[in-house]
């Protein structure tokens, strides 16, 4: 009977708890949604206003006919999507062979790229920034493109390494037995079965570009070739009191597509973080 | 040729089927591996070995003559700004991985024990929690910068007023602005600490707790004594992990604070984004990133310690 009454309490604690955090995590983004509802005055009228009297659509309409905002979005979306297709390049030969061939220092290439993992990406663009410059690869997105690639790759090994274990090797003994050379048992075996991990490493890569500032900010300083992160930190830079509403907008809508994807693939995206978790 | 390497193979599979892979691989896996080492090479490897040679010129950003020289070293070591910069780094990281070292794990077990018992609204607490996550850090900052605003768009100082509470300073308060940088970063960061978190204590053996049952253990105890110690080497992981995550936060301060007011939040990654980009001064940048890779090596080789032992699978 007491546990019973424990349980109860438990459970009511648990749901003040659960109320807490909800409202902490999810009033920012509720915030911004109702900054960007609102007409010029109303952004005056603080919490007390917080579902808006007049809501109005005209911020997201200005910010998305005016300026250099479409530029923004459609450098951000080719960036992102150019640089997760050439992780995905990079990153499953790679990760197949860690998966497939036995090799003493195997371990110890893992582990190498755990500790570049680890490393900021504003140590690496330090010195690539002259580099780059040299090269002629200043506001170029060949360029930006090639170090997000890097950035992204050796999170992108662990994560495929993880899905393509999960394929029995019996499949690849069999396929060679039957004279399936090792390029081609890599092309049509493992790579069909490994769809839906490589499938969420790509999305994963592709919020992580869309995400990505540092590298843009430094390496591109033309407004037509800047991704969507760098514009808006332009434009907050830019933005006084009366334009709140206007950044509110453009924020929201910087952070939209990033959120939608998730929750569409949540499962997926998070079935391949806690293998890669789980196992390191 | 191929095929009757093959051939021999499938004999010696019959006795030992690891030997099996061994045998047709001619080419090892390096061919396999070559994209992602000239990739990281090109920009991982060379980078760090670059930034160690500059660490000991006196290169600027835009000029091309360097001599070599410890003066950049001792310049930046001496410099009287860098306590202050590890100070506002070190409130910032350590507050930032307490906070969500704790505050991950309490979420991961309450959602647990609803996804258990059923209650309402656990999937909506965790899935917001995740978008918090996924939101870029650029825009993270810009949305905390509203909330925490003076100006009467301020979401929390508008609200303390209705309550007619008085408004704090939470970004023009130099004593302030680093503990409200901690709370942004906690809003964003959380998620990863609660699927960590999760995936650890669904890996629990479920008989240990039946077992604590039987011997009478009441939920605090079980808690204590069976869930924590369980989840140490998770915890000790997920630390490292959001440690060198936060150490290298750049964008969500930099549109959150800008370091301001006066240093108060310059953290270690903006100032030697400062240091290079501003003042363009390459070395002394150098200098600070050698420093800021000294300490994620630290951390990887404590990290290292804590893997599981590489399964020859």
């Amino acid at each position: 009977m007491s546990a019973r009454r424990g349980s109860r309490l438990g459970d009511a604690a648990s749901y003040l708890f659960m109320l807490v955090s909800f409202a902490f995590f999810a009033s920012p983004l509720l915030w911004l949604l109702s900054l960007a509802l609102r007409d010029r005055r109303e952004i005056y009228l603080g919490v007390a206003r917080f579902i808006p009297k007049h809501p109005t659509l005209d911020n997201f309409v200005n910010v998305l006919t005016n300026g250099a905002f479409p530029t923004y979005l459609w450098n951000g979306l080719k960036l992102a999507s150019l640089s997760a297709a050439g992780v995905l390049i990079v990153a499953l030969p790679a990760a197949y062979a860690f998966s497939r061939f036995d090799f003493r220092t195997k371990g110890l290439w893992m582990l190498a790229l755990l500790s570049f993992q680890m490393i900021s990406p504003l140590v690496i663009m330090v010195p690539l920034y002259r580099y780059m410059s040299r090269l002629g690869l200043l506001d170029t997105h060949f360029g930006a493109v090639a170090v997000y690639v890097a950035l992204g790759c050796p999170l992108a090994c662990w994560l495929l390494k993880g899905s393509i274990d999960t394929i029995p090797r019996a499949l690849d003994e069999a396929a060679m037995m039957d004279g399936c050379s090792r390029f081609s048992l890599f092309w049509r075996i493992i790579l069909p079965l490994a769809v839906p991990g490589v499938a969420s490493v790509f999305i994963i890569s592709v919020i992580a570009g869309w995400s990505q500032f540092l590298v843009p900010f430094l390496l591109l300083t033309r407004t037509d070739l800047m991704p969507i992160a760098v514009g808006i930190f332009t434009f907050q830079g830019l933005e006084s009191s009366t334009s709140t509403q206007l950044l509110a907008a453009a924020c929201l809508i910087s952070v939209l597509p990033a959120i939608v994807v998730f929750l569409l693939l949540q499962r997926l995206i998070l079935s391949a973080m806690t293998v890669g978790a789980v196992k390191g | 040729m191929f095929r009757s390497a093959t051939g021999v193979v499938t004999i010696d599979a019959a006795q030992d089927p690891r030997s099996r892979f061994r045998r047709p691989i001619r080419s090892g896996p390096v061919p396999w591996m070559l994209p992602a080492i000239v990739v990281l090479g090109l920009f991982y490897l060379y980078p760090v070995l670059d930034v160690l040679r500059l660490s000991f010129t006196d290169a600027t950003l835009i000029g091309d003559h360097e001599n070599y020289t410890f003066a950049s070293i001792a310049n930046t070591i001496g410099s009287s700004r860098l306590p202050g910069v590890l100070l506002a780094t070190l409130i910032f990281v350590g507050g930032s991985i307490v906070g969500q070292q704790i505050f991950g794990l309490i979420l991961a077990l309450i959602v647990i024990r609803g996804e258990t018992r059923g209650l309402l609204g656990t999937t909506l607490l965790r899935t917001t929690a995740l978008v918090a996550w996924v939101v870029p850090g650029i825009a993270g900052g810009i949305v905390w910068q509203m909330l925490f605003s003076e100006a009467p768009f301020g979401a929390i100082n508008s609200l303390l007023r209705l309550l007619h509470m008085s408004p704090v300073a939470w970004l023009s308060n130099p004593a302030m602005a680093p503990w409200s940088a901690v709370i942004a970063n906690i809003w964003r960061g959380t998620a990863f600490s609660m699927v960590v978190m999760y995936a650890a204590r669904k890996g629990i053996d479920p008989e240990l707790y039946e077992a604590a049952e039987v011997d009478g253990a009441s939920s605090l105890q079980r808690l204590l004594y069976v869930t924590l110690p369980m989840l140490r080497p998770a915890i000790l992981v997920n630390m490292i992990l959001i440690t060198i995550q936060t150490m290298n936060t750049f964008d969500a301060i930099i549109s959150l604070t800008g370091g301001g007011p006066g240093l108060a939040t310059e953290v270690i990654s903006l100032y030697t984004f400062n240091i290079v980009f501003r003042n363009y001064d390459l070395a002394g940048g150098s200098v600070m990133s050698v420093l800021m890779l000294m300490i994620s090596l630290t951390l990887a080789v404590i990290y290292a310690g804590f893997l599981p032992r590489e399964e020859q699978s």
